[in-house]
C-alpha cells in the first residue's frame, strides 16, 4: 500500500521532535500552522520571545536537510573520497542492492506511487494539490502542507497591508518553488543559503511594531529574515514548507513520546508491554467499540449483532485521522481538536500498566480521536440502527454524510474524551473506573449499572489473606491521588474517592474472574464487596450479638484514629454537617425526610422487610454506638495494635462477618450512642444544608456517595471529634498523612469497611434495578438503600457521640 | 537522470541464439527510459523483447533485419542532447572515424550511434560523441570471430553524460564508465 510504503520511506529517519504540547492562544492562534507545531510538539508550547521559536524552526528544518541528504540518493555525487568507484557495484543496472544506483530506483519508485496517491488525492482542491509544489505527499502529509500554505498566504496578505515592515534589503537569491522536493539543485541551494545565513547580523527590524495588533506584529517577527537565524528562522516560510512539514508529519506519525502514534496504526509494532498481538490499529478499533459500549450500549449491541466489526470502517477512519470522511475544512477543525489535546499518557492508575485497557485511550489525544470516531457514530445513530445488514450498515459508516453539524460532533466528543480517557483508567474486562471530575456522573453511572445487572452473581466465598493488603494499598493510592490533584477540598475529594470507590465497586461486580491480587487493583475489593453484598442481601436483618461487640471496638478504634486525623483536616461541625445532610439524601431519596427520628423513623419508602430490618438495625446501631461510646474509647487503646491486621480481614474478609458487621457495628454504635441521640440529630439537622452544597458539583452519584459517607461516618463516628463522616472518609482515603493513633486508624477502617459493604448494598441493589434502564441514577429505590440509609444515620450518631467525647 | 540503453547487433537466430545470462539478469524493466538499437536484431522476437524493457524503443534497419520498414537513420533529443543513429554499413569504410563524423555533421547530432563492427568504440570527436556498443550477444562479425557481448548505457543529465560500457570478458561482466560534456553553447571539443 502506497501510504505504508511512503509511511516506511520516512521511518528512516533517527530524529524526533520533543517537546511539550500543550496549546498557546493569543497572538498566534490565528495561524494554524504553527499552532498545530505547537501542539505536535515541534516548536515549544511556552517560549519567551519569539526569538525562541525561530531558533527552533531553524534547528527543525536543519534536522529535515540532513536526513533528506542522508536519504535522498544522488547517484552522480562521489562520496568522500572515494574518485572511482566500484563500477561493477555501482553502475545503473547493477543489481547489487546496495548500490546507489539500487537505492536510487528504490526512492524513485516510492515517488511514483506517491505521486499517483496524490494526484487522486482532494480534486476539490485541485488548484493546490495538483500543481508541482505538491509531489511527494500523501494523505496525512497534505492537509499539514495546506495548513502551512494557508498560513503563508496569511503571511502574503499581512505583507500587503504592511509593507513598510517587510522590506527586504537583502539581495535574494531566486528560488524555484516548483523544485520543493526530490529534487538536487534544492540542496545544494539550502547549502548556499545556510552558509549566507551565517553572515547575516541580527540586527532587528526597529519600527514602531508596538503600535499593530499583536497578531500582526507576531507574524511580523516570525517571518523578519533579519530575526534570530535570519530565514531559516523565518517560522511562516514559504521556502521551508518542505521542511515544516516534514516536521510536522513526523512528530504526527511518531508522536514525541506519546501514545498517539499514527505511523504504529500502519505497520506492525510491537510495543513493550502490550499484552496483545494485536496489530494496534485493531485494537485502537476495538477500543472505539468498547467506548461505544460504554456510550450507547444498543447501538453497540446492534453492530456487534449486525457483525459490523469495527475495524472494517476503524481502519480507514484511524489511520488517516479521519481524513476521508470529512471536506477539507471541517477536517482542519477536527485537527485543531485532535492535536489541541494533550498527547502525552495518562498515568492516574499506577496500578497495572501491563494489558490494561487500551493504548489508544491512555492519553487525551488518543481518547480524543476514539471518542470523535464515537460521535461520529452517534451521529448517525439512526440510520445505523435501521440497517438490517452489515453491508448497508457499512455503506452508511463508510459513506458519512456531507452537511454535518460539525460543532455539535466536536462538543459530544469532549464529552466522550473524559468518559474514554476514564473509562481506560480502571484495568481490564469492565473497563471503567470511578470518575474524579467527571462531568457526566449520569452518562458514567449508567453505564455502569447495565454492566453490574448483566453480570452473574457469582458468589465468592473465600477471600486471599492478600485482601487487606491490596485495600490498604487501595487506599493509599486513593488518598495519593487525591492529594495530587488537589486543589479540592477535602471533602470533595473524599465524596469523589468515596464516589469511584462505590462505582468500582459497582462495576467490578461484574468481572468475571475478580480475584486479581495485584497492587490494589479494585478486583479483590470488588470482589469482596460482590461478595459481601450477596451476604448482605441475605443477611439483611440478621444480627449476631456475638460479633456487635468485636465489631463494635474494631470499628470503635478505626473511628478514633480517624477522628483524630479529621481533627487536623477540617472543621468537624462541616463535617458533621456533611454526614447528616448524606443521611439526608438518603432519606430523602428513600421518600421520607431525615426527621429528627433518626433511630425510629424507617426513612425507607420502599417497603419491605428488610427496608424495615435495616433501619431498625440502623437505629439501634446509632443508639448503640452512643452507649457503647465510652465502652470503646476505653477498649481502643490498648487494642489498637493488633487491630489494624485484625481489622480489615475481620470486616472485609469474612463475607457474612463483614455484612453483618456493617449492620451490626451500626447497630452496637447506636446503642452506644444513644445518649448523643439528641446532640446528634441537632447536628444532622444543620449539617443537611452544607452538605447540599458540598455535593452540588456531584449528580445522582452523589446521593449514593452520600449514603456511603453517611454511612462511613456514622460507623465511624462514634470515634470521630470532628465529624464522623469526613473522619471516616478521610480513613478510607487514608489518613496516611496523619500521624494518628493507630487504633483511631484501625476504628476508621473498620468502619470504612462497613461503609463499604453498605455502599456495596446500594451499589447491587441500584445496580439491579439498573439494568431495566441505563440512565436511572435518580432511582434510589431498594431495600439495600433503605438499609444503607438506616445505617448511616447510626454511623453518624456514633460520629456525634465520639466526637463529644 | 535518463538512462538510454545503446545496444545492436544481436543477429538473433542467425548468429547467436540469445543475450548473455548475464546481460539478461542486468537488463530489467523499470530502470531505463530509452532504448537505441543499431540494427541486425534481427528478428521480431528480439523487438518485442527489448520492447519490454523499456516502451520508448529506437532501431535503425541492418542489413540482415527481417523488418524493412526500420529507418536507416533515425535522430532523437534527449534532455540537452541530440542522438543520431544509424546502423553503419552504410558508411564506408565500416567504422572509420572520419568517415563517421561526416554522417554526424549531417544528421547534426552531438552524440552518435552506429555498429556493425561489433566493436565497442567510443570517440570523442569534433564537438562529437561516436559509440558503438558493439555486438550484445557477442555475434560474429563480418571480418572477426573474436567478439566479446558488449552494450552501452547512457546516463544524460543536464549537460553532462556518463557512459557506461557493459563487457563480458571471460564470462564476468566488466563495467567502465566515460564522462562527457556539453558546454551550453558550444558543441564538444577534443
Amino acid at each position: 500500500m502506497s501510504v505504508v510504503s511512503a509511511a516506511g520511506s520516512f521511518e528512516e529517519s533517527p530524529t524526533r521532535s520533543v517537546g511539550s504540547v500543550s496549546e498557546r492562544s493569543g497572538p498566534l492562534a490565528n495561524l494554524r500552522g504553527v499552532k498545530w507545531r505547537i501542539n505536535l510538539g515541534i516548536l515549544p508550547s511556552s517560549y519567551s520571545s519569539i526569538e525562541d521559536l525561530r531558533r527552533v524552526t531553524a534547528d527543525s528544518r536543519r534536522r529535515y536537510a540532513e536526513i533528506r541528504r542522508h536519504l535522498l540518493v544522488d547517484p552522480h555525487w562521489h562520496k568522500d573520497g572515494s574518485n572511482s568507484p566500484d563500477l561493477v557495484m555501482d553502475n545503473p543496472l547493477s543489481q547489487n542492492p546496495d548500490s546507489t544506483w539500487g537505492r536510487f530506483f528504490r526512492s524513485a519508485e516510492l515517488e511514483k506511487m506517491v505521486d499517483q496517491d496524490l494526484s487522486r488525492l482532494y480534486p476539490e482542491h485541485g488548484s493546490y494539490f495538483q500543481t508541482p509544489g505538491c509531489q511527494g505527499m500523501h494523505e496525512l502529509l497534505a492537509p499539514l502542507l495546506y495548513v502551512l500554505h494557508v498560513d503563508v498566504e496569511r503571511l502574503s496578505q499581512v505583507r500587503n497591508e504592511h509593507e513598510d515592515h517587510f522590506t527586504d534589503k537583502f539581495d535574494g537569491l531566486s528560488f524555484h518553488e516548483n523544485d520543493l522536493t526530490y529534487n538536487f539543485d534544492f540542496k545544494k541551494f539550502l547549502d548556499s543559503m545556510e552558509d549566507e545565513i551565517g553572515s547575516h547580523g541580527n540586527s532587528v527590524k526597529v519600527r514602531s511594531l508596538d503600535e499593530l495588533d499583536p497578531e500582526i506584529q507576531t507574524i511580523v517577527q516570525l517571518s523578519d529574515a533579519y530575526g534570530a537565524e535570519g530565514e531559516l528562522g523565518i517560522v511562516l516560510s514559504e521556502k521551508f514548507m518542505e521542511h515544516d512539514a516534514y516536521c510536522m508529519f513526523d512528530a504526527l506519525m511518531v508522536g514525541s513520546q506519546g501514545s498517539v502514534s499514527m505511523a504504529d496504526f500502519f505497520a506492525h509494532s510491537h510495543a513493550d508491554g502490550s499484552l496483545t498481538c494485536l496489530l494496534p490499529v485493531i485494537e485502537a478499533s476495538s477500543a472505539m467499540y468498547h467506548l461505544l459500549s460504554v456510550a450507547d450500549s444498543s447501538l453497540h449491541s446492534h453492530l456487534v449483532e449486525l457483525g459490523v466489526e469495527p475495524q472494517y470502517f476503524g481502519l480507514r477512519w484511524l489511520r488517516v485521522l479521519f481524513g476521508r470522511e470529512f471536506s477539507l475544512g471541517d477536517l482542519l477543525i477536527i485537527w485543531d481538536e485532535i492535536f489541541a489535546s494533550d498527547s502525552s499518557k495518562v498515568n492516574k492508575d499506577t496500578e497495572d500498566d501491563a494489558g490494561s485497557g487500551f493504548g489508544i485511550l491512555s492519553s487525551p489525544r488518543g481518547a480524543l480521536i476514539a471518542a470523535m470516531a464515537v460521535s461520529m457514530m452517534l451521529y448517525i445513530r439512526s440510520s445505523l440502527l435501521a440497517t438490517e445488514n452489515a453491508t448497508t450498515c457499512l455503506q452508511r459508516l463508510l459513506n458519512f454524510p456531507v452537511n454535518i453539524n460539525l460543532k455539535k460532533i466536536i462538543g459530544k466528543t469532549k464529552s466522550l474524551q473524559a468518559l474514554a480517557l476514564d473509562a481506560n483508567l480502571s484495568s481490564s474486562s469492565p473497563p471503567f473506573s470511578g470518575v474524579y471530575n467527571q462531568n457526566n456522573p449520569m452518562v458514567v453511572r449508567g453505564s455502569s449499572l447495565p454492566s453490574e445487572s448483566i453480570s452473574p452473581r457469582t458468589p465468592l466465598n473465600v477471600v486471599p489473606d492478600s485482601y487487606w493488603e491490596g485495600k490498604w494499598r487501595d487506599l493509599h493510592k486513593a488518598e495519593e491521588q487525591r492529594h495530587d490533584s488537589s486543589g479540592k477540598q477535602n471533602q470533595t475529594q473524599k465524596k469523589r474517592w468515596l464516589e469511584k470507590v462505590k462505582l468500582r465497586l459497582s462495576r467490578t461486580e461484574s468481572d468475571p474472574t475478580p480475584r486479581t491480587v495485584d497492587n490494589g487493583t479494585k478486583h479483590s475489593r470488588s470482589s469482596i464487596r460482590r461478595s459481601l453484598l450477596e451476604d448482605l442481601s441475605k443477611e439483611l436483618g440478621f444480627e449476631e450479638d456475638s460479633e456487635k461487640d468485636g465489631i463494635l471496638e474494631a470499628s470503635t478504634e478505626k473511628d478514633q484514629p480517624s477522628v483524630e486525623a479529621e481533627v487536623q483536616r477540617q472543621d468537624s461541625v462541616n463535617r458533621e454537617f456533611a454526614c447528616t445532610s448524606d443521611e439526608r439524601y438518603l432519606t430523602g431519596n428513600a421518600g421520607s425526610e431525615e426527621s429528627s427520628s433518626i433511630f425510629s423513623d424507617p426513612a425507607s419508602p420502599v417497603s419491605g422487610a428488610n427496608d424495615n430490618e435495616n433501619d431498625s438495625e440502623k437505629s439501634s446501631v446509632a443508639s448503640n454506638s452512643s452507649v457503647d461510646e465510652n465502652d470503646r474509647q476505653s477498649h481502643t487503646m490498648p487494642e489498637s495494635p493488633p487491630l489494624p491486621v485484625s481489622q480489615t480481614p475481620d470486616d472485609i474478609l469474612k463475607d457474612s462477618q463483614s455484612n453483618n458487621d456493617s449492620l451490626e457495628k451500626s447497630q452496637t454504635v447506636r446503642k452506644v450512642l444513644s445518649g448523643k441521640f439528641q446532640w446528634f440529630w441537632k447536628f444532622g439537622r444543620n449539617s443537611a444544608g452544607e452538605e447540599t452544597s458540598e455535593k452540588g458539583g456531584v449528580a445522582t452519584e452523589t446521593k449514593i456517595s452520600a449514603n456511603n459517607e453517611s454511612n462511613q461516618s456514622n460507623s465511624k463516628g462514634a470515634s470521630s471529634n470532628d465529624g464522623s463522616c469526613k473522619s471516616s472518609s478521610s480513613s478510607k482515603g487514608e489518613t496516611v498523612d496523619q500521624n494518628v493513633m493507630g487504633t483511631l486508624k484501625n476504628l476508621g477502617q473498620s468502619m470504612l469497611e462497613h461503609i463499604q459493604v453498605i455502599e456495596s448494598v446500594l451499589q447491587q441493589e441500584h445496580g439491579q434495578l439498573g439494568s431495566r434502564e441505563n440512565f436511572s441514577k435518580n432511582v434510589l429505590v431498594g431495600k439495600g438503600q433503605a438499609t444503607a440509609v438506616t445505617a448511616l444515620k447510626e454511623l453518624r450518631k456514633i460520629s456525634n457521640l465520639l466526637s463529644e467525647m | 537522470m535518463v538512462l538510454v540503453l545503446a545496444i545492436g547487433d544481436l543477429h538473433i537466430p542467425h548468429r547467436a541464439s540469445d543475450l548473455p545470462q548475464k546481460f539478461k539478469s542486468m537488463l530489467v524493466p523499470g530502470k531505463i527510459q530509452h532504448i537505441i538499437c543499431t540494427g541486425n536484431l534481427s528478428i521480431k522476437e528480439v523487438h518485442d523483447y527489448l520492447k519490454s524493457l523499456c516502451p520508448d524503443l529506437h532501431v535503425t534497419r541492418g542489413e540482415y533485419d527481417e523488418d524493412s520498414r526500420y529507418p536507416e537513420t533515425k535522430t532523437l533529443t534527449i534532455g540537452q542532447f541530440k542522438l543520431g543513429i544509424c546502423h553503419g554499413h552504410q558508411v564506408i569504410p565500416w567504422g572509420d572515424l572520419d568517415s563517421l563524423a561526416m554522417l554526424q555533421r549531417q544528421l547534426d547530432v552531438d552524440i552518435l550511434v552506429t555498429g556493425h563492427t561489433h566493436q565497442f568504440k567510443a570517440y570523442k570527436h569534433e564537438g562529437g560523441v561516436v559509440i558503438n556498443p558493439g555486438s550484445a550477444t557477442g555475434a560474429y562479425s563480418s571480418f572477426t570471430f573474436d567478439v566479446n557481448p558488449s552494450f552501452v548505457l547512457m546516463d544524460i543529465d543536464g549537460l553532462r553524460v556518463v557512459v557506461y560500457v557493459y563487457e563480458l570478458i571471460d564470462g564476468e561482466v566488466k563495467v567502465d564508465k566515460i564522462d562527457f560534456k556539453k558546454t551550453a553553447t558550444t558543441r564538444l571539443a577534443h
